[in-house]
């Protein structure tokens, strides 16, 4: 079939309904299409927020639980000063209390600045940094069980958290070698550790 | 089709009729004049809808010939080629292809035909296509009398009709497939039965000539006529072996067509609008030109029809698309009131906890940080007195430097804590009251040793008071001091899964 000018009048309204159609077709699909759109991105983000609130709630009795299990101890941390700044005066003042206690014939002892301590094996410590202050110590003993009641007292005595390391035990040298061991020092000690701070990284206000 | 416009056209004489829903509405004549072609314009304007065109005019020729089988546009070429050949001078030809041979090349066999009088046709179809009418084709009587001859037994068929305003048509079909037709005129001063007798014996005897009958062969002759006039033909038809006579009624033909129309003579043009109404053939001698406003009409149709299912296709998946949306739109409203309701529980926990000093996490990190570095550092009583309680079973063995230190490299043995480091303990010390029984200072040092690892260490001896090895070398060592039995050995432990405290208890 061909198609001349003089046939557009009779194929008009058909033309005129294929486009109307057309369009019609065409802005219905968008508009709908729209809809979809914007319905389905609503149910995605109801979704969204369904999931982070059960998040939450799991979130919430964790929270519960563990407030119930953590707190006390938490408490005891901050009541050690072992969270929040260091506080150097309360050990050097618990050093001389120590002293003060004559547990061991005489000791020695040098605090270097902090640093990040980091543990080995590895720790996972949340929301906190992990800081380290190097203390060591240097003991004049009469016998090893000072060590032991030294150690054993400086947690009680000294707010904090001491992390010992490592320590050496010897011979003093004989008396006429070392004057000390004419006041009956029988061993010298050297041990290494540091104190620990646990600093938030998030403090809240 | 709902309206229709049937023209049935003889030599000087076009009968219209406008049928709407299977029933003739409108009938009208127009005389092949100038006045009638005017009627004839003035009636079209008042029907507009498709019209069929079947003529009924002497001049129609048909010719047989075997063609090769072709297909496509070889075959359109071919048919061109015949065209031009046998009818050059008219625009309404056609081939019709009656079946092709089963034998030899197995040509066609096609029947060419025209009407080969065109102006006859051509003022009225001027008309129409001029009034825009859609011409659905042109057609003949013998094109479209097939039908009537269908159920007929006999391969050798005359059929013998009366129209009207053409008259007598006679045409043959030879196993079902037209072969020729005849249209006598029937003047006034005669009678349709009288027709029938006259030119019966001049076909029979015609057919007889170009040898489409058979030696021999009795023609079936079956004769469309009223009742009146059959009574007539069975009195007057001759008594011969060649032909042989069945004279059918033309009003139970139309009951059976369901015709609505009364016969009142042997008149058949109505048998044949209605056939031709009913079933058109697609072949017909019409061409482009002539359907110009049909196929515009169908493209106008599809248009409509194209446009009407895109629109209900869309507005189906639109429909579809809401009713899913709205099952969205449901689940929506759910999941924000089951988010309301987890909210509001949530916020009836977090209410209920007391004014602590950290988060709930934060207190978890740090209470684990310090339980886990409690497990790290032993105090010196649990190192010292485990190694005391061997060395004090051992009184030759003067101690003289004990040190340990904490290493996470230490290989890791069965039934202890691999994540908390190892203890490593170096214990020197010298070996009393042996006099110089070196065989007895080696046997009670390793005794020591035995000792030690009952007690879970991995003891590695450092330096050893004497090296009895072959590589080794050995002094007297009489005039020594007791310092000369010295020895050092190297203790790794980790601590047993019972020994550390357990992370998930607050420390005691």
């Amino acid at each position: 079939m061909k198609l001349s000018r003089s046939d557009l009048p009779i194929l008009r309204w058909s033309i005129l309904a294929a486009c109307a159609s057309a369009l019609i077709s065409a802005s219905m699909i968008y508009l709908n299409s729209a809809h979809i759109g914007n319905t389905h991105n609503e149910l995605l983000h109801a979704r969204k927020m369904r999931n982070d609130a059960r998040t939450r709630l799991v979130a919430a009795h964790e929270d519960r639980d563990n407030m119930s299990i953590y707190s006390k101890e938490y408490g005891d941390l901050l009541k050690r000063k072992i969270v929040g700044d260091e506080q150097r005066l309360d050990w050097i003042e618990g050093m001389e209390k120590l002293r003060l206690m004559n547990l061991v014939w005489d000791f020695r002892y040098n605090i270097s600045p902090q640093k990040t301590y980091t543990p080995n094996p590895p720790i996972s410590s949340g929301n906190f940094d992990i800081r380290y202050s190097e203390m060591k110590l240097q003991f004049d003993l009469l016998h090893e069980a000072q060590l032991v009641d030294f150690f054993a007292a400086l947690p009680k005595k000294i707010p904090g958290w001491y992390q010992l390391e490592g320590c050496t035990l010897s011979r003093s040298a004989p008396a006429e070698e070392n004057p000390a061991m004419s006041s009956g020092v029988q061993l010298k000690a050297e041990c290494t550790g540091g104190w620990i701070t646990l600093k938030n990284r998030n403090p809240q206000p | 089709m709902k309206h229709a416009l049937l023209l049935f056209l003889s030599a000087d004489h076009l009968h219209a009729q406008h049928m709407v829903s299977g029933k003739i509405a409108v009938t009208r004549d127009f005389a092949d004049s100038t006045h009638g072609r005017e009627e004839f314009r003035s009636f079209l304007k008042s029907v507009k809808c498709p019209a069929y065109l079947l003529t009924d005019l002497i001049e129609e020729d048909f010719r047989h010939e075997l063609v090769p089988h072709l297909t496509g546009r070889k075959r359109a070429a071919l048919l061109t080629r015949k065209f031009e050949q046998y009818y050059r001078g008219t625009p309404f030809r056609q081939a019709t292809l009656l079946h092709r041979q089963k034998s030899g090349r197995r040509d066609d066999d096609i029947l060419f035909s025209a009407l080969t009088n065109p102006t006859l046709i051509m003022n009225w179809v001027a008309i129409i296509l001029e009034q825009k009418i859609q011409l659905i084709g042109i057609y003949s009587v013998p094109q479209i009398s097939a039908p009537l001859v269908k159920n007929n037994p006999s391969n050798h068929i005359l059929l013998v009709t009366w129209e009207r305003y053409s008259g007598l048509r006679q045409t043959y079909f030879s196993n079902k497939h037209l072969q020729i037709s005849r249209l006598t005129p029937v003047h006034s001063a005669l009678t349709f039965h009288d027709a029938v007798v006259n030119e019966l014996s001049r076909t029979f005897q015609y057919l007889k000539s170009l040898s489409l009958l058979p030696t021999d062969q009795t023609l079936d002759v079956l004769i469309l006529c009223h009742n009146d006039d059959r009574i007539e033909l069975q009195v007057k038809l001759p008594e011969t072996h060649d032909m042989r006579y069945d004279l059918a009624d033309i009003s139970e033909i139309g009951q059976q067509l369901k015709l609505d129309y009364y016969f009142s003579d042997s008149d058949a043009s109505q048998i044949f609008l209605h056939y031709l109404a009913a079933h058109p053939p697609k072949i017909n001698y019409a061409n482009a030109t002539h359907t110009h406003f049909h196929d515009l009409g169908r493209f106008k149709t599809a248009l409509y029809l194209a446009s009407a299912v895109l629109l209900l296709g869309v507005i189906l998946w639109v429909v579809d698309n809401s009713l899913r949306s709205t099952e969205e739109t449901r689940e929506t409203s759910e999941l924000k009131t089951e988010t309301q309701s987890i909210t509001k529980e949530v916020k009836q926990i977090t209410s209920a906890f007391p004014n602590t000093y950290a988060p709930a996490g934060d207190m978890k990190a740090g209470v684990s940080v310090m339980r886990k570095l409690n497990q790290y550092s032993p105090p010196p009583l649990r190192i010292m007195s485990r190694i005391s309680n061997s060395v004090g079973r051992y009184p030759q063995i003067q101690l003289d430097e004990l040190s340990w230190q904490l290493s996470a490299n230490e290989p890791v043995a069965s039934n202890t804590v691999a994540d908390v480091p190892a203890r490593v303990i170096i214990l020197k010390g010298h070996l009393v009251d042996f006099a110089n029984d070196y065989r007895a200072v080696l046997n009670y040092l390793e005794s020591f040793q035995r000792d030690l690892e009952e007690n879970g260490y991995q003891v590695t001896v450092l330096t050893r008071p004497f090296d009895a090895s072959p590589t080794g070398s050995i002094a007297d060592q009489r005039d020594s001091t007791s310092s000369t039995l010295s020895f050092a050995v190297r203790l790794t432990r980790r601590p047993g899964i019972n020994e550390v405290p357990d992370i998930n208890r607050p420390p005691t």
